[in-house]
């Protein structure tokens, strides 16, 4: 019935869509959130809409002005009123800002003329997907071309309580009550971006980490970025998992040592699980048609097309094994695999130099390589690293942090000091990094970096 | 935007401290009940699509349609103001309800993009239609129109 069927309305799959509408093509989509143990569900737009990004990033700002209205009492602002933080008001804003980013998907996709299905698609037989809404009525749909862009799922610990008491980031960012006295499991950017925020606002907020911090980033920045949260108030149980959640009156986490036999045991308002997020791979019947999955971690292997081992299916975004997991990345890989299906284009998503963002409590953006990844490849005596710590102006009258603010790049000798890897810790680090990402696509070099006269006083100069 | 469907799962989940009404759940209120008797009957919400048909398309009075949704705040203005212009016209032209999360296909088919939208309908035709926040006088300008063309 359809050029093309696409499971997924993410940004992956909401742009691969797009795209191929333009290009002429008859285009489906389909959508559908499996409620979380707790019930919640969300609209069209996928995970960075709903749950992932955009809350977060909003979040992440009312901590920030939380912090700035401390400042602002230096700068001379003057008030009696103690200032204090409702979290629901904050939630209905957000969600209510959500809500129409919702509609406004449905109305995009109306006007490019692509079929909308809030159904749970899966395969039956090739070309062929069964299609289940909400209320069991099922339809059957085939097409020529199909796009896998389901995205994932947080990952849940296996340990008793978990589902019935612990909470996700699938939660979150809805929950309508505040979460009071939390513990954060995980040491992912998600934990930590998570912690921040809810620390920010005023929470009483403890990480528990089983090994290091940002597993994948380079580990100095990483470090540094615990040990700024850590003065800021966010307590780090290091090297210890929760091995049981139960509720004898709180709720109550007991958590062993991975090093020992010493337990932990505490009481908090709310447990934050992000230890990981699995791909929506296991049940949508890949199996059926021989679509190959990474039995590991569910992922799907793509060629540099994006297309798996069954030639009329590809796969975008989250879902692929060994790519970034960004909404960007996602958006660019979907709108150029339209391209080349239906517009005679044979351009292929460059998955290098990605730029990206951690939007802790102090910022971390960086662009190319970390630090060990870049030894690993080019050998330490071929590196050179610049470094520097620095103080923000703003920072300086409100007397916050000094020598905590820090750049790096690393630079290839080899190849004119080429930069090969771009990290900065700070404010603003996204807004920072993003010119710093062109110019690294463009060959950025040492040489180049310091002939480019700086914009005074800021912290990207 | 997020919902919570399993209210019950939730609210067993004490001791934390819950907001007594429960989640937010999107729940249309009845027509607002706006003094006289006439606005209770004048205004409704549409239940589905074959209700639209009914009380709406196959009206013998105009109806002038709200389209809103639960996350747009002009909308949270505009509908109380024109439910009251149109209790003022007791029963001469009466008003729909309709949630565009709840009731996407009718916003669809009424090609709905941002609200909220008013549509004028009189015998099953839409004569008139305005998107976005208005003040009584237009609302009252808008209503005479379609009352009395």
């Amino acid at each position: 019935d359809y050029d093309l069927i696409i499971i997924g309305g993410g940004s992956g799959g909401l742009a691969c869509s797009k795209e191929a509408a333009a290009l002429g093509k008859k285009v489906m989509v389909l959508d559908y959130v499996v409620p979380t143990p707790l019930g919640t569900s969300w609209g069209l737009g996928g995970t960075c809409v709903n749950v992932g990004c955009i809350p977060k990033k909003l979040m992440h700002q009312a901590a920030l002005l939380g912090q700035a209205l401390q400042d602002s009492r230096k700068y001379g602002w003057q008030y009696e009123e103690q200032v204090k933080h409702n979290w629901e008001v904050m939630v209905e804003a957000i969600q209510n800002y959500i809500g129409s980013l919702n509609w406004g998907y449905r109305v995009s996709l109306r006007e490019k003329s692509v079929t909308y299905l809030n159904s749970y698609g899966e395969f039956i037989e090739p070309h062929k997907i069964k299609a289940t809404n909400r209320k069991g009525q099922v339809t059957y749909h085939t097409a020529e071309t199909f796009v896998l862009a389901t995205g994932e799922r947080p990952r849940y610990m296996g340990i008793p309580g978990d589902k019935e008491y612990c909470i996700t980031s699938d939660d979150l960012f809805s929950l309508p009550y505040c979460p009071g006295k939390t513990l954060v499991v995980g040491a992912s950017y998600v934990a930590l971006e998570c912690a921040g925020f809810l620390a920010g606002l005023g929470l009483d907020v403890t990480v528990m980490v089983r090994s290091i911090l940002l597993r994948g980033f380079d580990q100095e920045m990483a470090e540094k970025i615990g040990a700024h949260m850590e003065t800021h108030g966010v307590k780090f149980i290091r090297k210890f998992v929760p091995v049981q959640a139960s509720m004898p009156g709180r709720l109550k986490v007991t958590a062993k040592s991975t090093e020992g036999p010493e337990v932990f045991e505490e009481e908090y308002n709310t447990v934050l699980i992000a230890i990981g997020r699995d791909a929506c791979t296991r049940n949508i019947g890949l199996d059926t048609i021989g679509v190959k999955i990474n039995e590991k971690n569910g992922k799907v292997p793509v060629n540099d097309e994006e297309q798996t081992n069954v030639p009329y299916v590809y796969a975008i975004g989250d879902i692929l094994d060994g790519k970034l997991e960004l909404t960007p990345v996602a958006i660019q890989a979907g709108k150029l695999l339209a391209r080349r299906l239906y517009g005679g284009s044979s351009t292929k998503c460059d998955y290098i130099n990605v730029p990206t963002t951690v939007f802790t409590p102090l910022e971390y953006g960086s662009c190319g390589m970390a630090e060990e990844r870049a030894i690993e490849e080019y050998g330490k005596q071929n590196l050179e690293v610049y470094h520097s710590l620095f103080w923000p102006l703003e920072w300086t009258v409100p007397g916050r942090d000094n020598n905590t603010c820090y750049a790096k790049i690393i630079c290839n000798k080899h190849d004119n000091n080429r930069v090969v890897g771009f990290h900065v810790l700070g404010p603003n680090a996204g807004e920072v990094t993003q010119g710093f990402a062109a110019a690294i696509k463009c060959g950025l070099t040492k040489e180049l970096l310091d002939e480019t006269i700086g914009i005074h006083p800021t912290c990207a100069e | 935007m997020a919902q919570r469907l399993m209210v019950r799962r939730l609210l067993s989940l004490t001791p934390r401290t819950l907001p007594p009404q429960g989640p937010l759940a999107p729940c249309a209120p009845p027509g607002r009940l706006f003094g006289t008797s006439a606005s209770w009957r004048s205004t409704f919400n549409v239940q589905d699509g074959s209700d639209f048909q009914d009380r709406v398309v196959n009206n013998p009075k105009p109806v002038v349609v709200d389209f809103h949704a639960q996350w747009c705040g002009p909308c949270k203005i505009l509908g109380p103001r024109l439910e009251k212009m149109v209790a003022k016209h007791e029963g001469k032209v009466l008003m729909a309800k309709v949630d565009i999360d709840d009731h996407t296909d009718l916003a669809i088919e009424y090609e709905v993009s941002a609200v909220p939208t008013v549509l004028a309908m009189k015998n099953g035709d839409v004569v008139d239609k305005f998107v976005g926040i208005k003040d009584e006088d237009q609302l009252e300008a808008f209503l005479k129109k379609l009352i009395g063309a």
